[in-house]
């Protein structure tokens, strides 16, 4: 199938559908919540309910604004201009899916966002087999290697501990949506009371309709906030400790440039070896990349046989 | 290596001296003396000390072959991902985890290494070596193995910290390990004798630098109590160089503590007719028909490793004398400034720092204008009857220095210019420091020549760690140290640092130093507080 790669995001012509478009269109599958691929107010949208419940959150319907939303949950598949799409669960956040679409004999996979290690909060990803796979490689280079869950959890567990028994007071840095709760939820886990930052805590009720736990607020506990805010708190510096849980935490330069003492290499994206596995399990004849080192990655899977190049979508988003 | 990589990782994770040095301390006490003598060596970032004549010639490019060779990995990706991790040793580290066989690597094995590396002749032979080594050992261990052959650890330990950490694992008094190893060089063999409480058998040695006595900056000569106690000489706006002299053999070693013997052959020709044992405390100089010539014309001649003759007629160089630590095979650090002066003036140099002794502040306020008018920095005030500070910033040496103030701070980010400047990064971001932290200050855009522009440009780009602004601007390593003037400063919530300065403009580029020592936090606020 045709696709085109554009500035305002990846658009399949023969069936009308823009994938995570970043200005309004006419129809769009919102592959996760995060606010750089679900955004703007489309005629059609076509998620799963949990990402149509956050999305419609951050972008809520102004008065008099109609819009249809059509609910794609894994497992479901709908009829589309000629086409069947099948949502897959994507491991990344809070109801993340891949997109199937078969459409005269073949088989395109857009990933959105993925990993392949089961998140600590969200569900694990689905294998997908296509002819055809866009997949994403924010972290597509060999020196990302990230932590087990189980490690990762026991690593921002300690961190907070070890900085209550000292009298530090352990500071974490999250995104507002994922990071920040699944950070939470595992302080949960040991009972580690938290406080937490209005624009994460904003957005836990859609966490806790999935069952997942968080942690009471106490002024002797973690703080957890979103990057940045770490600096404005009135706590002198002898008194805490930081800690960064992000990808970008792989590497020691991190430090510097987070201003975080720990560093707990756990993401919700795939790391380099996940990206490979990812590609194995879906075996596409062909592959675009998009995000991140989308030209270096394509280049390694070349040189492994691979039918791979860069789709060039726009400027990334710096977070 | 593998505990004292944990250990390593230990130390990074805390911006705190304190707790840093007793995670060093703790690690160091659980060690048997060979391997104490070892991991001290490797924790001050080299495989062998510095009295130690064995020298490893290990570059950056023997070491990506050697990646090269044992991850497979294509030229391409190992460029991108050494650019992206910033560091050999933790590049090397990354790419061998999934390849490696993992097995522990101990220190006296790593010992073997270096010395096996370091026979090595043929640089083909190297890179096997390597590769084999890579594709054995665990990877954290790698990492610090790599490190220590790179020359820096960067994990904020400096080798003054190590000697804490040695002092408090012994139960040795800190000024004590410290002492001892300013004398002696060789930080093992000081942690052998601290193990042993047998610090004072450590003997003094030539050729290792020795810390310098640095200057307190005194920001209004009126300050001064009492100005007949004080001796004043002329700052030079030279290179601050310590020369070693023993039996013909000439040594230089500069502020940032390299030896720069090779760059000045002049010097060295200077000296050998001295017998010694002598160490000489002093500044490298560029006169020419009489004039000192402008630092940043000077400066070219610090990087060469050789310097033709035509460079030596162009810029050619002496060292001037000011004080001395060694005389006749003999520290003299404990004996009064005054005695220092006449054992200095016996030996009848060519250039020798002239002193005068202060009666009067409006004496102070012409020497310095007579300083200023012969094209130095301004005075460096001596109190009489001091001793050599060694390592010290004490208050018996004070600098007097225009205008309001200049600050030395270190680049944080740069952006490119306009215009001409389009293609280079010549506007820049710098900040001050505050502990292990960097926190910016202002902006300059002026004061480099054409040629410094170009050269810092490429130190910019590899040492990019961020773009942003479409690539305009990049964030870098905090490693290019500039000394700015300002013409006052004020509280502004613009910068990391909570003050703002007045015109701030780069007097010029400090290669002679790191950001380790750069201007702080503290002497920002000390400076705000007398404005």
């Amino acid at each position: 199938m045709n696709v085109e790669f554009k500035p305002e995001g990846i658009f399949l012509p023969a069936i009308d559908l823009w994938l995570d478009p970043r200005v309004p269109v006419p129809s769009a599958w919102l592959s996760h919540a995060h606010s750089d691929h679900a955004r703007g107010l489309h005629d059609t949208v076509i998620a799963t309910s949990i990402t149509a419940q956050i999305y419609r959150h951050r972008w809520p319907l102004p008065p008099g604004r109609a819009q249809q939303v059509l609910t794609l949950n894994p497992h479901q598949s709908m009829e589309w201009n000629g086409a069947t799409l099948t949502a897959r669960q994507a491991a990344h956040i809070l109801g993340a899916a891949q997109i199937e679409i078969e459409f005269q004999g073949e088989r395109l996979v857009y990933t959105g966002d993925i990993k392949r290690r089961t998140p600590i909060c969200g569900w694990h990803t689905e294998p997908a087999p296509c002819d055809h796979l866009i997949i994403e490689s924010t972290f597509g280079i060999p020196i990302y290697q990230f932590l087990e869950v189980a490690e990762a959890q026991s690593r921002i567990a300690n961190f907070a501990k070890e900085c209550l028994a000292a009298g530090l007071t352990p500071i974490f840095q999250g995104y507002g949506l994922g990071r920040g709760q699944e950070i939470a939820h595992t302080l949960a886990l040991h009972q580690i009371p938290c406080k937490i930052h209005g624009s994460i805590a904003g957005l836990i009720p859609y966490f806790e309709a999935e069952g997942y736990t968080f942690p009471q607020s106490s002024e002797n506990g973690a703080i957890l906030v979103t990057p940045g805010l770490e600096e404005k708190l009135p706590i002198p510096p002898s008194k805490r400790k930081s800690a960064l849980v992000s990808g970008w935490a792989a590497l020691d330069n991190a430090r510097a440039r987070a201003n975080a003492d720990v560093l707990i290499p756990y993401s919700d994206h795939a790391d380099f070896s996940e990206l490979l596995m990812l590609i194995e399990e879906s075996n596409p004849s062909q592959i675009d990349i998009v995000h991140g080192y989308a030209e270096p990655l394509a280049r390694i899977l070349r040189h492994r046989g691979r039918n791979a190049r860069a789709a060039q979508v726009a400027a990334e988003v710096q977070i | 290596m593998d505990q004292l990589a944990q250990a390593a990782e230990r130390v990074a994770a805390t911006g705190s001296r304190n707790e840093k040095i007793a995670h060093v301390a703790n690690y160091l006490k659980t060690l048997n003396d060979a391997d104490l003598a070892r991991a001290v060596l490797f924790l001050s970032g080299s495989p062998f000390s510095a009295t130690d004549p064995r020298k490893l010639t290990v570059g950056y490019a023997t070491l990506r072959a050697a990646l090269e060779v044992a991850t497979k990995w294509d030229p391409e990706t190992l460029s991108l991902c050494y650019r992206e991790v910033g560091d050999s040793g933790e590049t090397i580290s990354h790419l061998c985890r999934p390849i490696t066989k993992s097995e522990p690597l101990s220190l006296s094995q790593a010992e073997d290494y270096f010395d096996t590396l370091r026979q090595t002749r043929l640089t083909r032979t190297k890179i096997d070596l390597l590769a084999a080594i890579f594709q054995t050992h665990a990877a954290p261990a790698l990492k610090f193995f790599v490190k220590t052959i790179t020359d820096n650890l960067r994990i904020g330990l400096q080798e003054k910290m190590v000697e804490d950490a040695i002092a408090q694992a012994t139960n040795q008094p800190a000024d004590a390990v410290r002492a001892a190893n300013n004398r002696g060089g060789d930080i093992a063999q000081v942690a052998l004798a601290a193990r042993k409480n047998q610090l004072q058998t450590i003997e003094a040695a030539l050729f290792h630098p020795l810390d310098f006595m640095l200057a307190q900056p005194l920001d209004n000569i009126v300050e001064l109590a009492d100005p007949t106690n004080w001796y004043a000489e002329d700052k030079y706006d030279g290179i601050r160089s310590q020369l070693h002299v023993a039996n013909g053999k000439v040594k230089l070693y500069t502020r940032g503590l390299d030896d720069t013997t090779d760059a000045f052959p002049e010097i060295i020709l200077a000296f050998t007719n001295q017998t010694g044992p002598l160490i000489l405390d002093g500044e490298i100089l560029s006169f020419k028909d009489g004039r000192a010539l402008p630092f940043h014309q000077f400066q070219q001649r610090i990087a060469r490793k050789k310097v033709s003759q035509k460079t030596m007629g162009e810029i050619p160089v002496v060292f001037l004398a000011y004080d001395i630590l060694m005389h006749r095979g003999e520290l003299v650090f404990d004996q009064p400034i005054e005695t220092r002066r006449r054992m200095l003036e016996e030996l009848h140099l060519t250039h020798l720092s002239r002193q005068t002794p202060i009666e009067t502040h409006a004496q102070i306020e012409d020497l310095f204008l007579a300083a200023r008018a012969s094209g130095n920095e301004g005075l460096v005030l001596k109190k009489k009857g001091s001793n050599y500070e060694s390592g010290r910033r004490g208050a018996n040496w004070l600098k007097v220095k225009k205008p309001f103030a200049t600050l030395d701070v270190v680049v944080t980010a740069a952006e490119q210019g306009h215009g001409r400047r389009a293609g280079v990064l010549s506007d820049v971001t710098f900040a001050v420091r505050d502990g292990d932290k960097f926190l910016n200050i202002g902006k300059a855009y002026s004061g480099l020549t054409d040629e410094e522009i170009k050269q810092l440009t490429k130190i910019f780009r590899a040492g990019t760690i961020e773009r942003y602004a479409g690539g305009r601007v990049q964030l870098v390593k905090p490693e290019v140290v500039l000394e700015v003037a300002f013409d006052g400063m004020q509280k502004s919530p613009r910068h990391k640092s909570g003050y703002a300065l007045r015109f701030p403009r780069i007097v010029r580029w400090r290669q002679d130093k790191t950001a380790a020592e750069i201007d702080t936090l503290a002497r920002v606020q000390e400076l705000f507080q007398k404005a």
